[in-house]
């Protein structure tokens, strides 16, 4: 019976994390019930071996190098995307004559794919740190920019014919009501370029590189040790999945005061 | 004082055309008179025009949008099948909801598109290997916005089906697929776009043909013009598909335009 009630206000969880098990434990036992095919072997790994890898590239100091590398061009880039995003947004919101001479870039840029641009910054910024930080400030500026923009459109107009008629300037209109009135559409812009950020990463890394977890997850797949090439994709699994939840409790705790209207693009 | 009037009427339209003009034209002349170009490193607007249209009077490029969107047409359509019916059954069933909102939730988050190595070397460097990352890539929205739209259905009218003895079928097709509509055309926005990374990061990686492939094979070779092609020729598309979608919700559900489930 308590058995019973304890499953009962548990039972998301219980099946949540249940499931995930199961899957691992088929995935793991799948030897024991089914002799692969020579050809599939070889691209086949269980979860106990991927384990195995990740320790032992742990130990010998693999992934801390292609990690560092890694973050290194994350952070720049998205830090860039910030920098640059940010400011125009707010400036796009505001003046309606550079909204009009921006919007027809934003857009489009937005709607298609950053990564076709990819070529290009490998020939312009080399196969160094450079075209990956700017293929991860390409990915991540536009999702920043915009939330930024429709969040700064989105501003009470009373509170800031108020803050006007008190004789504020633009730069203090800026501090008082526009930036705080924003700043949970930031956040959310700031979720989905992470998001965008790490492909950006992920891709870059994939050509034309010979550092970093991409570039790790690539050579391995090359050469077939797919063990490796599983501990690259959870590393990165991991990763989004903390900064996207980190993101999201942020979100939620500003949420309480946001118009509920218009939450993103 | 007419045009002012226009100008008035239409400034968006005419500031936006203006900025257009006005950086192709910047960029043309500045790489014409005031640094001359390196072809192997820029390229301007004339010299891709020129190479444009050789493009598309040659066999080429169709032939490498053909293979493009017959990689994509595939992985798309089997999110479609998959990502739909796992959406209705993850929003009517809270107990499927539990037990896959975690997985499901930690695979859309994570970029999965690291696995595109991994699926090329499996599944070859043809058609499977691409379509298979597009399905993996575009499967997720579809699953999470048909489920969001599920979990908005209003609960009247299924007590309205349920009273008038309406049977679990009608229930699906009747009331809660209609009003996942809106939820699931702006899924397959979201897919369009996860999809066209699929397509094209699996073809820088490894193929023969296709869009993507003529792209990076023009980089590799320093053919700017024809790379700048493929670029503008891809991001219309982009472009395209995902404005033919943000019309295709407004006229479903005008009430709800722009908004986005996850």
């Amino acid at each position: 019976m308590k058995l019973k009630t304890f499953y009962a206000e548990h039972e998301s969880f219980i099946l949540g994390t249940g499931f995930i098990v199961i899957l691992l434990a088929l995935w793991e036992s799948v030897p024991l019930w089914y002799t692969l095919p020579k050809g599939m072997a070889l691209f086949f790994t269980t979860p106990s071996k991927v384990a195995a890898a990740f320790q032992q590239l742990l130990i010998n100091g693999e992934i801390e190098k292609h990690f560092y590398v890694s973050a290194i061009a994350f952070l720049a880039g998205l830090g860039l995307s910030v920098v640059v995003g940010l400011p125009l947004g707010l400036l796009m919101g505001r003046s309606q004559t550079l909204e009009a001479l921006l919007d027809p870039y934003v857009t489009s840029f937005n709607a298609s794919p950053r990564i076709v641009w990819l070529p290009l910054m490998i020939l312009w910024f080399g196969i160094g740190i450079w075209s990956k930080i700017v293929i991860v400030f390409a990915g991540a500026v536009f999702p920043l920019l915009i939330n930024t923009y429709a969040g700064v459109k989105n501003v009470n107009r009373v509170l800031v014919n108020v803050v006007r008629s008190f004789g504020a300037n633009e730069w203090q209109l800026m501090k008082v009501v526009v930036l705080p009135n924003s700043l949970p559409y930031i956040i959310v812009g700031l979720r989905l370029a992470i998001g965008r950020a790490i492909l950006g990463v992920v891709v870059g890394e994939f050509f034309g590189s010979s550092q970093g977890l991409g570039y790790m997850i690539a050579s391995a797949a090359t050469n077939y040790k797919v063990d490796v090439v599983f501990v690259g994709v959870a590393i990165f699994m991991t990763l989004s999945v903390i900064l996207t939840l980190a993101v999201k409790r942020l979100e939620s705790r500003l949420a309480s005061w946001r118009p509920e209207t218009a939450k993103t693009f | 004082m007419n045009a002012k009037d226009y100008y008035t009427e239409h400034r968006r339209l005419v500031l936006g055309v203006f900025s257009v003009i006005f950086l192709v034209a910047a960029w043309e002349l500045l790489l014409t008179y005031v640094f001359p170009v390196n072809p192997f490193f820029f390229t301007k607007p004339s010299l891709i025009a020129e190479a444009f249209k050789e493009q598309v009077q040659g066999a080429k490029l169709w032939h490498d949008l053909a293979i493009s969107s017959r990689a994509f047409l595939w992985g798309f359509s089997f999110a479609v099948i998959v990502g739909i019916p796992v959406g209705l059954v993850m929003g009517w069933r809270r107990r499927v909801e539990y037990a896959l909102d975690p997985f499901l939730t930690a695979m859309y988050a994570s970029p999965l598109v690291a696995l595109a190595p991994l699926l090329i070397i499996v599944f070859g460097v043809g058609v499977l290997g691409k379509a298979a990352l597009v399905f993996l890539l575009s499967v997720f929205p579809f699953v999470f916005n048909v489920f969001a739209g599920v979990k908005s259905t209003d609960a009247l009218l299924i007590n309205v089906i349920r009273s008038f003895g309406g049977t679990e079928k009608d229930l699906y097709f009747k009331v809660i697929l209609p009003s996942t509509m809106p939820y699931l055309i702006a899924g397959a926005r979201l897919a369009i776009g996860r999809g066209l990374v699929g397509i094209i990061v699996g073809e820088f990686y490894a193929a023969s043909e296709g869009i993507g492939f003529a792209i990076s094979q023009a980089g590799d070779t320093y053919r700017l013009p024809d790379m700048f092609v493929g670029i503008i020729i891809l991001s219309v598309i982009a472009v395209v598909l995902t404005e033919a979608m943000r019309r295709l919700e407004l006229t479903v559900a005008p009430w709800r335009a722009g908004e986005e489930v996850r």
